[in-house]
């Protein structure tokens, strides 16, 4: 190439042009409404609009003070907790499992990933179904303990049934990842840590976990702020954050509030307050976990 | 090619001539299935019966969704001029500015042709409807005949009494879903607390003014709703999600359950699913013994018109709305969908056509008697603020109390603290707004 990189393009213009498109869809879609659900936070405001009144902090007033919306945040913690835990460790086992060339494992590989292609809403209507009290997998276990599993009235259940659905469709993306650390690792190690002495399970905690750390932080740091959203569809499809509540996530409860509540105002405020919990969260994780975390090989 | 394009320039230029003065004009609807097949006939029978104007007619999935896309469009000035709005959007559309009272522009309708029981839900306090009620439906009461006379039961139970006794001898033979609900607020507290001539908030449910209270925690509400969930511990009431089914009317439909309250709508999916299998009976829903009968709401949709359209649009849009109205136009309706109609001149021709009693038409009769019963000033409608939150508090703290983690005179207490809350920040955002 007879020019530098740097002048990869003949016009100056050229680049920015190209980048406008997505730069304005980005602002449209993006930045701002989430302007105008910080703007509406301020204000109460009819949902045909027509005569919006500033109150200042009064909607945070009333929604930090509100039980219900606590008991939303406390449920979308616990969630985001569990289900993406289980998320990064739940695909960790084929990953390491995959990696060993274990019979199979090549076809696993394949076969993992394909829920990928599953969009949230019909995770969540299949996995209603494949819980279904009656007819579902775990309806043997109703005939043998009446009433020991029932989703559609014990709210304990319903959250483990969104839970399951929720780790299920994270594993294709966290097993790619984790699979892609684990492969990226050079034999020699495996080598040298055999010819010492360690056995398989050994080099599994001593040489490859600690060697996929990057992998393994960042898979929590996408899955935590991906929990929060994506649960959407699932609560959606399967419980509509019913049961006493008992699924009512953070993000469902907005979207109640404001789509079918008209309650703009309350939801807004939800909105911004959820809005500097993940900017937030997000923050705190790298400041804390990526600074003890070795990049470097 | 060229011939193509000379002919479809020609034949365009044609249909443009025939209709000069045609005006376009949107009718968005949230129903699906049956229902939207029906609304579509009807537009389409519009558009074929004249050639003025054309009315183009959205499916939008869902009331509630067609509700959001309302709301965004209205802010965007991309209203369509005709909207059909669901029961529980009443006040928000009455206070929003963004609807023309129907009887306003269209004054010289015989308005009163419109059952009282339909006109109260939708009418202003000084007796002007805001919206033309369109599919109507109301609470009834249906019963699988067979399966009762199976367990003994030859007389359909009338009253909720009668019924737990009926559903105690259906438990006494072996049936495992004597009664199928699904707790709906509007099944269980709405129709319930209407027929019963019980308040759910003061101010007459909001009619009189925007500083309403609820009171459902110190009605009669609270003893039916209990007995609910005492009735369920004791096996004689279901809910849809106790069931195989998963919802209560598919639960009474395949035979799993014996009873159930539901809406008129309901009874042509029963009558198909019992066909050649079990007898249906259809009444108006049971009452408690000791309690005087009043009329119960109106469910389902009315249409509304929207402001800021061109005066041609709104004349489009009138002319749809009389065609809408046309008694034929209502039979074909109430035909294909199992809603009631709603304007007297109806219920004298289905009469005349002698098809009276035929199953196309069985729950016109009985839910227009049921809309009908005596009024009070507590059972005309629910005029409530955030409404549909309120639904969700009510179906969120009533889950509770059946699952034991409440009794259900707390949950009823906290929904109306809940509710209240919502009533004052509605008052609030509406501050110097009258209702009309």
């Amino acid at each position: 190439m007879s020019s530098p990189p740097q002048a990869l393009f003949a016009n100056r213009w050229l680049p920015v042009l190209l980048v406008t498109p997505l730069a304005l869809l980005i602002v449209i879609f993006f930045y701002v409404p989430i302007f105008q659900a910080f703007y509406w936070s301020f204000f109460l405001e009819r949902p045909f609009g027509g005569g919006s009144i500033f109150v200042g902090w009064a909607n945070f007033a009333r929604v930090l003070s509100d039980p219900q919306f606590w008991e939303a945040g406390k449920r979308t913690v616990i969630f985001m907790v569990i289900g993406s835990s289980l998320a990064v460790l739940v695909p960790l086992i084929p990953a390491v499992a995959a990696d060993r060339q274990v019979r199979l494992s090549q076809p696993a590989r394949n076969v993992l990933v394909w829920p990928k292609g599953v969009a949230g809403a019909s995770i969540g209507v299949i996995f209603a179904f494949i819980f279904n009290p009656f007819v579902g997998i775990l309806s043997p276990l109703n005939q043998w303990f009446p009433g020991i599993w029932a989703p559609g009235i014990d709210g304990t259940d319903a959250f483990i049934m969104l839970i399951a659905a929720h780790v299920w469709s994270g594993i294709p993306f966290n097993f790619v990842i984790l699979l892609a650390g684990l492969q990226s690792l050079p034999r020699t190690m495996h080598q040298a840590a055999a010819m010492d002495g360690a056995g398989a399970r050994r080099r599994i905690f001593d040489v490859q976990l600690p060697l996929i750390m990057p992998q393994v932080f960042l898979t929590p740091v996408l899955e935590f702020t991906e929990s929060i959203t994506s649960a959407f569809a699932l609560v959606d499809t399967m419980t509509k954050g019913g049961l006493g509540g008992s699924t009512n996530l953070l993000v469902y409860k907005i979207y109640v509030d404001g789509f079918n509540g008209y309650d703009l105002s309350g939801a807004a405020t939800q909105t911004a307050i959820l809005m500097v919990f993940v900017v937030l969260l997000t923050g705190a994780q790298f400041a804390l976990l990526g600074r003890r975390i070795n990049y470097e090989r | 090619m060229k011939m193509f394009t000379l002919a479809a320039t020609t034949a365009a230029l044609m249909a443009g001539a025939g209709a000069a003065q045609a005006t376009d004009f949107e009718f968005w609807y949230g129903n699906t299935g049956s229902v939207e097949t029906a609304i579509l006939a009807q537009c389409d029978a519009f558009n074929a019966a004249q050639s003025q104007d054309k009315v183009a007619c959205v499916g939008r999935g869902s009331y509630e969704v067609s509700m959001q896309k309302a709301i965004a469009a209205y802010r965007s000035d991309n209203a369509p001029v005709l909207i059909q709005f669901f029961d529980a959007g009443t006040l928000d559309l009455m206070l929003s500015d963004a609807v023309v009272p129907v009887q306003d522009i269209l004054p010289d309708v015989d308005w009163a042709n419109y059952i009282d029981g339909a006109r109260a839900y939708y009418e202003t306090s000084d007796g002007r409807l805001y919206s033309q009620p369109y599919n109507a439906s109301t609470l009834l009461f249906y019963t699988n005949k067979t399966q009762l006379e199976e367990a003994g039961i030859t007389e359909t139970p009338k009253t909720r009494e009668e019924i737990k006794a009926a559903a105690e001898k259906l438990k006494a033979a072996g049936h495992a879903c004597p009664f199928v609900t699904d707790g709906d607020t509007r099944r269980v507290l709405e129709q319930f607390s209407a027929r019963h001539g019980l308040p759910i908030a003061s101010n007459h449910n909001g009619y009189d003014g925007l500083n309403a209270e609820y009171v459902l925690n110190t009605t009669f509400a609270v003893q039916h709703l209990t007995n609910l969930v005492e009735w369920r511990n004791e096996g004689l009431v279901r809910l849809g999600v106790d069931t195989k089914a998963g919802k209560y009317a598919d639960a009474f439909n395949a035979g799993e359950c014996a009873m159930m309250e539901g809406s008129s709508g309901s009874y042509a999916a029963s009558a198909k699913a019992f066909e050649g299998k079990y007898q249906v009976t259809v009444g108006m829903a049971p009452m408690y013994e000791g309690y005087e009968r009043h009329n119960t709401l109106v469910g389902g949709a009315s249409i509304y018109v929207m402001k800021g359209h061109s005066d041609a649009e709104v004349a489009a849009a009138k002319a749809f709305l009389d065609f809408l109205r046309q008694p034929e136009q209502q039979m074909a309706f109430t035909a294909a969908t199992g809603y009631v109609p709603v304007t007297k001149d109806v219920l004298g021709a289905i009469e005349a056509s002698g098809e009276a009693d035929a199953a196309k038409y069985a729950t016109a009769a009985i839910g227009i008697e049921s809309m009908n019963q005596p009024r009070t000033e507590d059972s005309r409608g629910v005029r409530l603020g955030f409404y549909v939150q309120f639904r969700e508090v009510f179906m969120e703290e009533t889950q509770k109390a059946r699952n034991g983690e409440q009794t259900m005179q707390v949950a009823l207490d906290n929904a109306k603290t809940r509710g209240d809350e919502l009533l004052r920040r509605f008052e609030q955002t509406y501050q110097g707004v009258k209702l009309p």
